[in-house]
């Protein structure tokens, strides 16, 4: 039983469309979320390591500027955003697709991404510049064959025709924009609020 | 607020005194870095920096003992260190020589039993042989003398189909090669310097500046009829504003540029050649702030080993930069303290002294190397020779002055590479950012450690590969026997 489940990510990135149909229609939420929350630490980790451990040619970082808990968030934030959009927008175009499945379906996607660059911050090391063209293009490969995952996976998950999906997936891309907007007016607004309260706050503590 | 109990009132008390402590440290700390000069590092961060140069001397016409110089605009030093200081308000040239004694004053010429003068000359180039090109800019001409200052040709308003009729000839800066040729730097001219041949006959326009667009303006001219189109401002290439002529013959130029490249080495097409392979484009200041711009480029000096040098008129700073287009120091400034300007306008190398020409004042401010400066200067010429050693020797010193700046790191990595020590050459390549001669020396070091370890890593592989294939034999022979058994 075990096994299987540490095979079943390798199979779904291999075959998309059966792996996909078997994590929205066999296999437990409960587990399919363990192994999504693993699947987002491994990414994270990931990032975490190649901005520090990849090779000089491949990744010159100012480490006045490096910080893990930005690496976090640069992967959390996008995916929340993504599924809250997806979620969103697929439960009112008739989407069959439940919050906790577009969530792990997303992070399913992810998992290029992490076999195929977590090799590579230790190769990175020992390439010379001109071999850094490989670097790039396994890259690139781990992101489209990423980007296919996450089509398969939107588009089992909510029943729907690959147009739908690709016209989903485009709104999807609009809305994180809106959201993003509102984020920011919020947070900005926040702290407008928040310094207006300590600077009264200051000016009546000061007064004494 | 103090009313509290005592132990908190002691408590505050305590916290207060740290703080106290901790921001006079701070501030200790702050005047300790307070350096004298900057430079810019690979993230291209101003960073503190030891002064290369330090202002020594103030000359003016009244200690020079040939009165008060007015309005002097150029300034030419000749390989042998003779300073010719053209003081186009008093139409004049004076002849310094290394020690600053006047030698020389010259304001006229003879020409066919007559003598001539000056009226305000903008530009002034000496040959190695001594013969004075002059841009006599009052009187639309270029006069060329030789070295006993007596007149070999006047080279007037040029005829051609590529001028305007109309056109006023006004000369500001000139430049001689080797072959006698002139190029003229010329007010109200956008294609570049115009290329006078021996004879004094205008040949062509060499280098025209890239037009620069303004998207909005180019926008609104879209949707405006021709009339309007008229009373716009016309797209014009930026003028030059200064240049100068190395030892090869390559024209130094700066240009007006805002945003584009304001410095460049011309070949005799016209091409620019400048290397830019330092971490950002030769360019004056990297950062600054809005409110004055970036830097306006007015005269460039270039010296040998490819080292050449800026002016920018506005913050009154002189930039150093060496043939791979790396920053190697700056110096001066607004102000009027000995060693800051007023209206900068020429500066000039005397051997390795800087000389600083201020228009208002017609004074010209005297610089001298630090010792840091000597080094780095030193470091950057053995390394263009080809002085590895020497190179390697002066590199170090210059880091041990200056661990910031980045790029005397790979100058010590480079000595290392030819040396053989290719790790320890990686090291320096990584801390100057060097990718390409980091590859270089990678790939060296890779084939030693490899070729060092052939027989360990050839017997590992070796091993790995019959391990796997005896285990996967036995794994066979157990299925077999489980077969066998289930039979």
């Amino acid at each position: 039983m075990n096994r299987e489940i540490l095979k079943y990510p390798f199979y779904l990135i291999v075959h998309p469309f059966n792996g996909y149909w078997d994590l929205k229609y066999e296999h437990s939420k409960k587990l399919n979320l363990i192994l999504s929350f693993v699947i987002m630490a491994l990414l994270i980790m990931t990032n975490v390591l190649s901005s520090q451990y990849s090779g000089f040619l491949v990744n010159i970082y100012n480490p006045e500027y490096f910080n893990s808990l930005l690496e976090i968030t640069y992967v959390v934030v996008p995916i929340i955003f993504w599924c809250i959009a997806n979620w969103s927008l697929t439960t009112l175009m008739d989407g069959e697709g439940r919050f906790v499945e577009i969530f792990t379906s997303t992070c399913f996607a992810l998992i290029p991404l992490i076999i195929i660059n977590f090799p590579w911050i230790w190769l990175s090391n020992v390439i010379s510049i001109q071999e850094t063209a490989f670097y790039y293009f396994c890259n690139s490969a781990a992101v489209i064959w990423s980007m296919y995952l996450l089509f398969i996976g939107n588009m089992t998950v909510h029943q729907f025709s690959p147009t739908k999906t690709i016209a989903t997936i485009l709104l999807t891309i609009v809305a994180i924009a809106f959201m993003a907007f509102l984020c920011l007016l919020f947070f900005s607004l926040l702290q407008q609020m928040i310094s207006f309260i300590t600077v009264v706050y200051q000016e009546i503590a000061m007064r004494n | 607020m103090f009313k509290g109990k005592p132990k908190a009132r002691v408590c505050i008390l305590a916290a207060l005194c740290c703080f106290i402590v901790l921001s006079a440290g701070g501030t200790l700390i702050h005047a300790a870095d307070g350096a004298a000069s900057y430079n810019y590092s690979y993230w291209s961060r101003s960073v503190a920096s030891p002064a290369a140069y330090e202002a020594t001397t103030l000359l003016d016409g009244a200690n020079l003992g040939v009165g008060a110089f007015n309005n002097p605009s150029d300034l030419h030093v000749t390989p042998d260190n003779e300073i010719y200081v053209l003081d186009s308000g008093n139409n004049r040239i004076v002849v310094l020589d290394q020690q600053f004694n006047k030698t020389a004053v010259i304001d006229s010429f003879d020409h066919e039993g007559k003598a001539y003068s000056f009226l305000n000359p903008q530009g002034i180039y000496v040959t190695e042989q001594k013969h004075l090109i002059i841009a006599d800019t009052g009187n639309k001409r270029v006069v060329h003398l030789d070295q006993n200052h007596s007149l070999v040709k006047i080279v007037e308003k040029p005829v051609s189909d590529l001028l305007q009729a109309n056109y006023v000839f006004q000369p500001v800066r000139v430049v001689m090669d080797k072959a006698q040729r002139i190029y003229v730097m010329a007010l109200g001219i956008f294609d570049g310097f115009m290329e006078f041949n021996t004879d004094g006959a205008f040949t062509s326009f060499i280098g025209a500046n890239k037009v620069q667009v303004d998207p909005v303006e180019l926008f609104w001219k879209r949707f405006s009829t021709k009339a309007q189109r008229s009373q716009m401002i016309m797209f014009t290439p930026t003028e030059f504003t200064n240049m100068d002529m190395n030892d090869e013959g390559f024209i130094f130029a700066t240009n007006g540029d805002l945003w584009g490249d304001s410095i460049k080495k011309l070949n005799a097409q016209g091409n620019d050649i400048l290397r830019r392979t330092g971490y950002f484009n030769p360019k004056g200041d990297v950062r600054y702030t809005s409110d004055i711009g970036p830097s306006r480029l007015v005269d460039i000096d270039v010296t040998d080993s490819e080292i050449y040098s800026v002016l920018d008129s506005k913050r009154g700073r002189i930039f150093t930069y060496n043939g791979d287009g790396h920053f190697m120091y700056v110096f001066g400034g607004m102000g009027n303290q000995l060693g800051e300007f007023n209206t900068p306008t020429a500066i000039e190398r005397v051997g390795d002294d800087f000389l600083v020409l201020d228009k208002a004042f017609g004074e010209i401010t005297v610089f001298r190397t630090t010792e840091y400066g000597r080094t780095l200067n030193e470091a950057v010429r053995s390394y263009f020779r080809g002085e590895e050693e020497k190179a390697y020797k002066l590199y170090d010193q210059t880091v041990n002055r200056n661990a910031n700046l980045d790029f005397a790191y790979s100058g010590i990595g480079k000595a290392l590479f030819r040396q053989g020590e290719y790790k320890e050459s990686m090291q320096y390549f990584k801390q100057s950012f060097e990718q390409n001669h980091y590859s270089k020396a990678f790939l060296l070091y890779r084939k030693q450690v490899l070729r060092e370890h052939f027989g360990l890593i050839m017997t590992i592989i070796i091993v790995i590969v019959a391990s796997s294939l005896l285990i996967r034999g036995y794994r066979k022979m157990k299925g077999r026997k489980k077969v066998v058994t289930f039979e």
